[in-house]
């Protein structure tokens, strides 16, 4: 078997990448590990269960949504635009980070991560979650449900979840939009 | 230091007594935790609030943190290529290995090199073999020898490197599930290791809890025994015949070279003897108590199931050999990166192949709940990186693999007897059997096996016990040291087994345990007392009094009858579980600049818990801010140059009363990582260095300052002492003195030449060692440390400075110290921790899932350095622990994790929907004082909610449960079981389906557990 390698172009974090030639076939978590050594992206189960790999997908519509990177091929994303987890933050000049995202702050401030091995996730998972209620809100009484539906197939293994939800519940209610009575 | 090594080679310390103590030359090895260098500050408030981890903004923006986020590229120093490396492993156990078939890899995708244990033999790569971890703790080969028999599932067989990245990717896809790769031979039948292990402990105590016993591990003997076949056998009481033990190591986690099993079945014949005597009369006590229609007799098999940490960082090293400067350089994902480095310096020691004169080890921040401590994979790692061929090699496993060999919880097989009084409810013998399926590879599987047999009393006081734990080898795959460590299973069990004497009793199930509760002072039923107030009482009467408990009855009746088709129920149970290890020690330095600038090192590493957190936390507790450099992993302090003959458990009076004749010696080094450990064991550490500075510079500068100026200052007319002294926004203050910043504080201190670095180690063998020091301008101190080095502020006088000659500190030699006696070492654990839990769920009677609908913990926390990381711990401790109780389990053997197939989509692990994430509650009970020590609580919060969900489901359906975990499967058998009313005292069958391993007959026979069609040879 010899590999067969095609081009790949693709905007991560605003910035173009590529054309880059890539094996047909590599999944896109070990492309962006082992060619642009963006590793805060982690591998949980390569069967797209955990979705410790998730990062977000950033449509031409302005619409962002949670994007697997185990299971899918680093060229199913040619021509696409991503955010992975070094992109959320503000950076300056020399890339240290001047400002965190309110997901990102929140989960800092409500202690949401232990080991943060499934935290790139989780902040993908969120801010996809933030950026639906923005588009269509939820009652206020429904908002716990949404939350676990957005977030329940997000595994975490140290925290028993209940800060990282609760951090995404102040999130929503403190985004105007996201929540209505 | 690790043991005492020098670039000096030997040091033969001398001879003692007839003792001779050597220290061989290894390689020097170092340890760093990877990133953890100056850091800001902003995550902690000047008045000591913690906003944040001091890891979290590394950590939320994907910033590497883990050791798995390294490329060589990413390290100082290393070449820029990075080879990768991964295993082809053996899925057939009851066959020779013959080698492997890359065919199916086509020539595009063959590996750079290929190895085989005839390679790692040739060029003497072995498996480390420290004597004091017990026999083949890592087993016996990397890799399974051509013509030998793979001992177990998931056996490495062949190691494949990989230069380019892309072939690595797409070989491994390829090879991951593909067929006839491995070439097996002829048939043998399985050849697991030889059993690892079993010890047992039996008390009758005195007339009351108070007095001596009549026998008790701790006053007498640990019973050791040894195999027939897969059952246990323990010394006959005929007085004819030696009987010579399989192991006699002790379950102390590591440390002792193993004991001569014949010495020590020499040594204590006699008391083994009078406690299978002892053993004997329980026997008959239970015989009589049978048909003694006062007593109530429970006899109930359990069993608690394989599981999978799922730590979601899976086993990944990086290592590099640079042959020109014969340095061996590895990235571990490790929680003792301590012990990796002393284990890795014993593998290469002596290879002239290989030949390694220094190691220099970087840990990264990991994840492993017990199962990356003591792992082989770090020792796979260095293997793998000498065929490098000058290129840095990584392995890192991927799901598939990290179930097939990653280290797993151990599976036991329980039976279990309960005498009680039926008039009083009083407890009188509990009987217990405990057989661990250890897998493969021994690690632990002894000690949990020890841990498991010794916990299961849960927080009960037991006049009489006898208390059995078995380790088997098996071809599973391999079992080791788990968060847990045996009592969330054996505990479990008991607890369920106490609802269901309470049922039998007619006695309310938090009443009988509150009879029955621990009081302090009591022993445990290896006859060693507690430390402390084990609190249950009070805890027990706090959960009494909940909503949940109180409105049960009423509340299951409203909620049947409001949801037909489910059944609603409330379960309770409390348990403690024990933390240390008793050889626990800590290490740090601890020092400020004349800037006030503050720098700690230390040998905590961060493995999640927040402990990187807490420690800087507790600095600053003492001194008013943390640390501003702050560096973690450490594994070597220049400043204590200390040997040990690494045997905390195992010497005996006399060797250590010679060898504390050494001013360096320390019966232990730095500590293995775990939750349990860090904030009372390892902060102990952090807690004296603090309190030293504080004393000894800080208090004098304070002084000095508050007295400046006329008629000698603010504090001539008062009368501060040290104990006034408080931490306050940024500085000290105290005793109505103006706060002084600390820098200012920092400046005086090395004006006056005051002691302004101290770094030091701590041990403890359930007591803390003390020594005296006599500190040059400061006086005689006796401090619970066992060594000391200072350092001098700027100001101090030559001759003074002269005296820093060891790591620019001066090393204090001890003139006097009080280690903790030998015999210490029976006492079993003596720090607890109790936790309960309440848990409310409903059964859905068709399907048999069940939906836990809120929980309630409870905890004693002892004083909490830092609230968020404590009720992180409870909140993810009982997460775990609902998924061991409804749905985590592993088959294991031909279907097992070990055939490299399992996953999550198998694995079922808990959501945030399994858990209650809105509606559960805690609570912890107050310090009984101010200044209470904080307690290691990590594992005890994941072990009362299994039983109490049992207990949960008894009362929603009215069936007993013992098999873990409660699949919907076993409640509806049980459900649709007519025969299956909770069954009256005397030895009921089983009331549940089988579990996924076939009981083992009653002799225990290897066949009957084992998958094997041949005779075992």
């Amino acid at each position: 078997m010899s590999l067969e390698k095609r081009p790949l172009t693709l905007t991560i974090n605003d910035k173009p990448v590529g054309p880059i030639d890539v094996p047909v076939g590599m999944p896109m978590i070990d492309f962006l590990h082992g060619y642009l050594n963006l590793t805060g992206t982690h591998f949980g189960c390569g069967q797209g269960v955990c979705h410790a790999c998730t990062v977000m997908e950033l449509r031409p519509d302005g619409s962002a949504t949670e994007s697997r990177t185990c299971i899918s091929d680093a060229h199913f994303f040619n021509g696409k635009s991503i955010r992975t987890i070094e992109g959320h933050a503000q950076r300056d000049a020399n890339g240290e980070v001047r400002e965190l995202t309110p997901v990102q702050q929140a989960f800092i401030d409500h202690f949401s991560f232990q080991c943060g091995y499934c935290t790139a996730g989780f902040v993908a998972g969120a801010t996809v979650f933030i950026d639906q209620l923005k588009r269509k809100p939820v009652k206020r009484a429904e908002l716990e449900t949404a939350i676990e539906a957005s977030l329940d197939d997000h595994i975490c293994r140290c925290t028993g979840y209940v800060r990282y939800y609760e951090a995404v519940k102040s999130v929503a209610l403190a985004t105007p939009g996201c929540v209505v009575d | 230091m690790i043991g005492g090594l020098s670039r000096r080679g030997f040091i033969k310390l001398g001879t003692f007594s007839g003792i001779t103590v050597m220290f061989a030359r290894l390689p020097v090895a170092k340890a760093l935790e990877v990133h953890s260098g100056q850091h800001a500050t902003d995550w902690v408030a000047p008045d000591g609030k913690v906003r944040y981890r001091w890891d979290a903004i590394r950590k939320v923006t994907g910033e590497k943190v883990f050791a798995r986020d390294f490329r060589a590229m990413d390290l100082p120093g290393w070449p820029k290529e990075q080879a990768h490396a991964f295993f082809i492993k053996a899925t057939e156990v009851d066959k020779t290995f013959e080698g492997v078939d890359l065919s199916v890899l086509g020539a595009g995708l063959q590996p750079d090199r290929l190895l085989l244990h005839e390679d790692l033999e040739r060029d003497g790569v072995r498996v480390p073999q420290p004597a004091d971890l017990g026999v083949e703790f890592y087993g016996k080969d990397f890799l399974t020898p051509k013509g030998a028999t793979p001992p177990m599932y998931g056996q490495p067989v062949a190691l494949l490197i990989y230069h380019d990245f892309d072939r690595f990717v797409m070989a491994k896809r390829q090879l991951r599930f593909a067929k006839d790769v491995v070439r097996y031979g002829k048939v043998t039948g399985l050849e697991p290791p030889p059993n690892y292990g079993a010890a047992r402990y039996v008390r009758i105590g005195g007339a009351s809890p108070a007095d001596p016993p009549e026998f008790s591990p701790m006053q007498d003997a640990v019973i050791w025994g040894n195999f027939d076949g897969d059952s246990a056998v323990w010394p006959p009481a005929d007085p004819q015949g030696m009987f010579v033990p399989r192991s006699v190591q002790p379950k102390h986690r590591g440390g002792g070279a193993a004991p001569d099993a014949a010495k020590v079945a020499q040594e204590t014949y006699e008391p083994m003897r009078r406690g299978m005597a002892a053993a004997d009369a329980i026997a008959k006590d239970i015989e009589a108590a049978r048909s003694n229609p006062g007593k109530l007799v429970l006899r109930r098999q359990g069993f608690s199931q394989s599981i999978d940490p799922c730590a979601m960082e899976p086993d990944n090293g990086n290592a590099w050999y640079d042959a020109t400067t014969r340095t061996l350089h590895i990235l571990v994902a490790a929680q003792s990166p301590y012990e990796v480095a002393r284990v890795a310096a014993d593998m290469v020691r002596g290879n002239t192949r290989f030949p390694v004169e220094t190691i220099e080890l970087l840990s990264g921040t990991t994840v492993g709940y017990g199962s990356k401590d003591h792992s082989i994979f770090p020792f796979y790692t260095i293997a793998a990186c000498f065929y490098g061929d000058g290129r840095p090699v990584r392995m890192a496993n991927d799901r598939y693999e990290q179930f097939q060999l990653g280290m797993k919880r151990h599976s036991i097989e329980m039976d279990l007897t309960l005498v009680a009084d039926r008039k009083s409810g009083r407890f009188e013998i509990l009987k217990g059997l405990y057989t661990l399926n250890g897998g493969g590879r021994a690690n632990f599987s002894f000690s949990v096996a020890q841990v498991a047999a010794t916990g299961a009393q849960s927080i009960y006081y037991f006049p009489k016990s006898d208390l059995a734990g078995v380790a088997l080898a098996s071809a599973a795959v391999e079992a080791g040291s788990m968060r847990g460590y045996g009592t969330i299973q054996a505990m479990s069990i008991t607890e369920l087994l106490v609802d269901e004497a309470a049922a039998e009793l007619g006695i309310d199930p938090i009443e009988l345990r509150l009879r029955n509760a621990m009081r302090p002072g009591d022993p445990n039923t290896q006859g060693a007392v507690p430390l402390g107030d084990p609190r249950n009482v009070e805890m027990l009467r706090r959960a009494a009094a909940h909503p949940l408990w109180v409105q049960r009855d009423k509340a299951k009746a409203a909620y049947d009858a409001a949801n037909p088709g489910r059944r609603y129920g409330v379960g309770f149970a409390q348990v403690q579980k024990d933390y240390g290890t008793g050889a626990d020690t800590s290490a740090l330095l601890l020092e400020f600049d004349a800037e006030g600038k503050i720098t700690m090192r230390h040998c905590v590493q961060e493995i999640g818990t927040g402990a990187t957190t807490a420690q800087q936390v507790m600095v600053q507790r003492v001194l008013g801010k943390v640390p501003d450099v702050a560096l973690f992993g450490e594994t070597e302090f220049e400043q204590l140059p200390l040997v040990s003959n690494w045997e905390p458990f195992t010497i005996t009076q006399e060797e250590q009363d010679e060898l504390q004749k050494n001013p360096f010696w320390v019966p232990f080094i730095l500590p293995a990582m775990s939750a349990s450990n860090s904030v009372y064991f390892i902060g102990f550490g952090t807690r004296q260095a603090a309190q030293f500075l504080l004393e000894h510079a800080v208090w004098p500068a304070a002084r000095a300052i508050w007295s400046e100026g006329p008629a000698g200052g603010q504090m001539a007319s008062g009368n501060v002492q040290l104990s006034d002294l408080r931490a306050v926004p940024g500085g000290i203050g105290g005793g109505g003195m103006s706060p002084i910043p600390f820098e200012r504080i920092a400046k005086k201190a090395h004006e006056m030449g005051l002691v302004t670095g101290v770094a030091l180690h701590c041990f403890s063998r359930w007591e803390w060692a003390q020594a005296e020091f006599d500190i040059p301008g400061t006086g005689r101190r006796t401090l619970p440390v066992d060594a000391l080095a200072v350092r001098y502020g700027d100001g101090a006088p030559a001759e003074l400075k002269r005296r820093m000659t060891t790591g620019g500190y001066d090393y204090i030699k001890r003139s006097g110290v009080r280690f903790p006696p030998a015999q210490r070492n029976n006492a079993g654990v003596t720090t607890y921790t109790p936790a309960a839990c309440l848990v409310e769920l409903n059964v859905n009677t068709f399907t048999g899932e069940v939906e836990i609908m809120s929980h309630h913990s409870l905890l004693d926390t002892g004083t909490v350095v830092v609230p968020e990381l404590v009720s992180g711990q409870q909140q993810g401790g009982v997460a775990m622990g609902i998924g061991h109780a409804l749905m985590e389990e592993l088959p294991l053997y031909a279907d097992g994790p070990g055939d490299g197939t399992w996953n999550f989509n198998r694995y079922t692990l808990p959501r945030g929907k399994n858990v209650a994430v809105w509606t559960q509650t805690a609570e912890y009970l107050d310090p009984l004082t101010e200044g209470a020590p904080p307690k290691g609580l990590a594992e005890v919060v994941m072990i009362p909610v299994v039983a109490a969900t049992g207990s949960a489901i008894t009362h929603a359906i009215g069936k007993r449960f013992y098999r873990l975990p409660f699949t919907p499967d076993k409640i509806q058998q049980a459900l649709a079981d007519e025969s299956n009313a909770a069954p009256p005292g005397y030895d009921a069958k089983p009331t549940d389906k089988a579990s996924t391993t076939p009981a083992p007959a009653a002799t225990g026979s290897r066949a009957a557990m084992r998958p094997g069609t041949e005779s075992v040879a």
